[in-house]
């Protein structure tokens, strides 16, 4: 390869530099050799190697030192597998300075090497993206929804029900507050209008499969509104529209499913919940109100801890209650009749898209044959198939940590963030794979896991 | 008889750390162990004996109180057992040449392997440096009591010294082949604070770029101090929290994690959590291997999964008095340790090698005496 090199490069310079590319690349692989080419004198060089060479070199004397503290094998290694990918994390200097492609990535690889070593295994989660602060609002976006956009960033508002109402509500109050302006139409108009607002609210906290499918609706809507229309009226109907919405596909879909699901609890067992879902709780407070007689397991973990708050609401309506944290759910499964989860969507595939650690409390339930029910509106249908918690999840900000620490831990051990070597990931949602589901219990019936995909069927239409 | 032999210096030593145990001021399996053998030691050198069944019985009843003040703390009853065997042993070899010893008969036989299960006390070679001392091992001598003391209490405290050496080198020969078993690139899952897979790890970290998983396992937190100081050793290291274990499950090569005992069928205690991580991992076929000493090999069973069998710590850790108007409404449970069945592990990692859990049942037999296994 090298031999190639020497002979093309006192034929054409600009085809010399770009056959020079891979074997330089390898050159600097194996970090050890500098020059396979007999050394030239500079004034045969072109400039363009004379540059090279330099660059060679300098990159050399970086890898000599970046391979003293780590072994040369792996810096080899590393470098291999940097060569396709393309950097995220490092950007050098030298490939904006050197301008040519050819020029610029074979020191691209070894500043990588430094640089990326003691982060390569995040790259894995590296597309995850860490949520930022929501920044200054680009064009008018209307103050319902800066104010919303700050509750989600702030966690204030969670849930994937609570954030769907909400984000309708804001927009009722959007559409009522505004006005077409000379010669537009409404249903054309209010689209763009819209959108805006809708990327604020993305950018505070990514969206939710039910806020999706909501706005999804109401984009129809709007563009099915009558032309002839009077203003007033159109918004007024818009606004009675998702009122239907959120009271047929949420309020009442609920009320179905606490009965449906009621009646699957029976006198003296014992229900295992996991976090705080509203449907779960819903249908726990129904089934005491009638008169049923039985107690709760709420399971919990870091970082959102919700499950506190559902066990206040349980605990004062008198029903019998037992809290621990995720970890110490093998103890107690061997005693529990069902467990109960809600979900944040359904996939075709039959997976349950669900707070992060669902599919440990599912996984363990199963392995001792306890039922595993999943209480979910058919709204959170999502059409795609997921196979894994990665290519969609949501991490946590990794701010205000203290908070869900018990107080018997003294802060100073707690201070982790800014350590070299050190990352910490929080994501917020895991897939239950459908095989740990026993059954989901919607306002169209109780079905399978793999009946899941049919469920726009049921509901009488072809697309959701 | 034997009580009259423990002098009250003795009797302080052992009631001390029994006071100890039991207010849980020495936790955590290799210091006990090591408090143990130290309390053993000196009631060995202090105490009074003619013959070696009087002093099994002196160091048999210690054991007993140590482990009714603690008999969740395993390790404190093994190191009495390997004592036990210890003493055992070299009173064998002392007293090979006498006619008095060997219940054992020297013809081999698969029953006699299965019945006697110490092959060893069969075949153990003459000492010839014990040569001399064979003759003068006087048993019940009326006019010397001390004189089978005084002739074995020096072989005897070289033994003790060889199960403490090993108890302070456990993570150095824990950690001799690490690099043998990570590979680069490896994305590794630990829990907790254990101290022999830290070892382990930070072992490998020259020879192997890898990253390693830390889960918080909640409430004692140890993911924390493990991560911290893996980190500080120049592991790249990432912290979740224990929800997101079975999310990132698929990605992970080799689950490492540690025991607190490791029980006759194969099976361990382990810190709460491992339950989870262990069916996980069987879940995505990942292997499971734990790193333990030895020292934590404990001949018992936990047969019925018992719930007691747990410890239980602090329940304010879970549910703190903070919240005040729940505190007194809701159960909250905490439960220090998880048992992990024996089909959910690949390997043990120990100090004197590896083994699959269906070997444990061996490693035991050749560790401690059969008479020993109830104190």
């Amino acid at each position: 390869m090298s031999a190639t090199a020497t002979i093309t490069m006192s034929a054409l310079p600009s085809k010399s530099t770009i056959k020079l590319a891979p074997a330089q690349s390898h050159a600097e692989a194996s970090s050890s050799q500098a020059q396979n080419q007999p050394p030239k004198s500079q004034k045969q060089m072109t400039k363009t190697e004379r540059r090279e060479q330099q660059e060679r070199q300098r990159a050399a004397k970086a890898a000599t030192k970046a391979a003293g503290p780590q072994p040369g094998g792996s810096n080899q290694n590393s470098a291999q597998v940097k060569k396709g990918a393309p950097p995220a994390a490092s950007t050098s200097a030298s490939v904006k300075k050197g301008g040519k492609g050819p020029d610029g990535k074979p020191t691209k690889d070894t500043k990588e090497t430094t640089s990326d070593d003691s982060a390569r295994g995040l790259r894995i989660f590296s597309h995850f993206g860490l949520p930022k602060p929501p920044g200054p609002s680009k064009g008018d976006i209307h103050p319902a929804i800066i104010r919303l956009g700050l509750q989600f960033s702030e966690f204030k508002i969670v849930g994937a029900n609570a954030r769907c109402i909400a984000t309708l509500t804001a927009f009722k109050t959007v559409i009522q507050d505004y006005v077409t302006p000379p010669n537009n139409t409404l249903s054309r108009h209010l689209l763009t209008h819209l959108s805006p607002q809708i990327t604020h609210l993305v950018s505070a906290r990514p969206m939710s499969v039910t806020m999706g499918n909501a706005i999804r609706e109401l984009k129809l809507e709007i563009s099915g509104s009558d032309i002839d229309l009077p203003e007033q009226d159109a918004k007024n109907l818009l606004c009675q529209k998702i009122d239907d919405y959120i009271s047929e596909r949420i309020t009442i879909a609920d009320q179905v499913i606490q009965e449906t699901a009621g009646t699957k609890i029976k006198d003296g067992d014992v229900i295992l919940t996991y976090a705080r879902s509203s449907v779960v709780e819903q249908v726990l407070v129904g089934a005491w109100d009638d008169g049923k007689q039985f107690s709760v397991v709420v399971v919990d973990s870091r970082p959102m801890l919700e499950g506190k708050k559902l066990l206040s609401v349980l605990s004062a309506m008198g029903i019998p209650c037992t809290y621990l944290l995720l970890p110490s759910i093998g103890s107690v499964i061997t005693e529990v009749s069902t467990v109960l989860v809600g979900a944040h969507s359904l996939h075709s595939n039959g997976a349950v898209f669900s707070r992060a650690g669902t599919a440990l409390v599912a996984m363990m339930a199963k392995q001792h044959s306890v039922p595993v029910v999943v209480c979910c509106e058919t709204y959170k249908f999502a059409e795609t198939i997921q196979l894994d918690s990665f290519t969609k999840n949501e991490l946590a900000p990794a701010g205000d940590i203290f908070s869900s620490f018990p107080l018997t831990r003294s802060r100073d051990t707690l201070t982790l963030n800014k350590q070299l070597n050190l990352e910490i990931l929080n994501p917020l949602y895991d897939l239950t794979p459908p095989s740990s589901i026993t059954a989901v219990v919607t306002e169209v019936g109780v079905i399978p896991p793999s009946s899941i995909s049919s469920i726009p069927l049921a509901l009488g239409r072809t697309t959701l | 008889m034997a009580t009259d032999s423990l002098s009250v210096a003795n009797q302080r030593v052992v009631d001390t750390l029994a006071a100890r145990l039991r207010r849980r001021q020495v936790v955590g399996s290799r210091e006990t162990a090591l408090e143990t053998v130290l309390v053993l030691r000196q009631v060995i050198s202090k105490a009074r004996f003619s013959n070696i069944d009087q002093l099994v019985e002196i160091i048999r009843s210690v054991g007993r109180k140590l482990v009714e003040a603690q008999p969740k703390e395993h390790t404190v009853g093994n190191t009495v057992r390997k004592v036990l065997h210890h003493i055992r042993e070299e009173y064998h070899t002392a007293s090979k040449g006498t006619a008095v010893v060997s219940t054992s008969k020297d013809t081999l036989s698969i029953a006699k392997f299965v019945l006697q299960g110490q092959p060893r006390k069969q075949n153990v070679p003459q000492k010839t440096t014990l040569n001399e001392s064979h003759d003068m091992l006087k048993e019940n001598d009326a006019d010397d009591p001390d004189a089978f003391a005084r002739t074995l209490k020096p072989v005897l405290m070289e033994a003790i010294q060889d199960v403490l050496d090993e108890l302070e080198t456990v993570h150095d020969n824990i950690s001799k082949n690490a690099k043998d078993h990570i590979h680069s690139d490896e994305i590794i899952l630990t829990i907790g604070k254990s101290s022999t897979v830290e070892a382990f790890l930070k072992a490998a970290a020259p020879y192997r770029k890898y990253t390693v998983i830390v889960a918080d396992t909640a409430p004692s937190y140890g993911g924390h101090d493990m991560a911290q100081s893996l980190s500080s050793a120049g592991i790249s290291t990432v912290l979740v929290p224990d929800s997101s274990i079975y999310a990132l499950m698929s990605r992970i090569n080799k689950v490492m994690i540690g025991a607190h005992a490791i029980l006759a069928n194969g099976g361990m205690f382990a810190i709460t959590g491992s339950l989870l991580v262990a069916t996980a991992a069987r879940a995505h076929s990942t292997p499971v291997v734990v790193c333990a000493g030895q020292f934590k090999l404990t001949p018992q069973w936990n047969l019925y999964h018992e719930y007691g069998a747990l410890d239980f710590a602090d329940p304010s850790s879970v549910l703190g008095f903070e919240e005040g108007n729940l505190v007194d409404k809701v159960d909250v449970v905490n439960p220090f340790y998880d048992y992990v069945r024996p089909e959910l592990i690949d390997a043990f990692i120990t100090n004197d090698g590896d083994h699959p859990p269906s070997s444990v049942y061996r490693l035991i037999k050749e560790a401690y005496d059969d008479e020993d296994y109830e104190l």
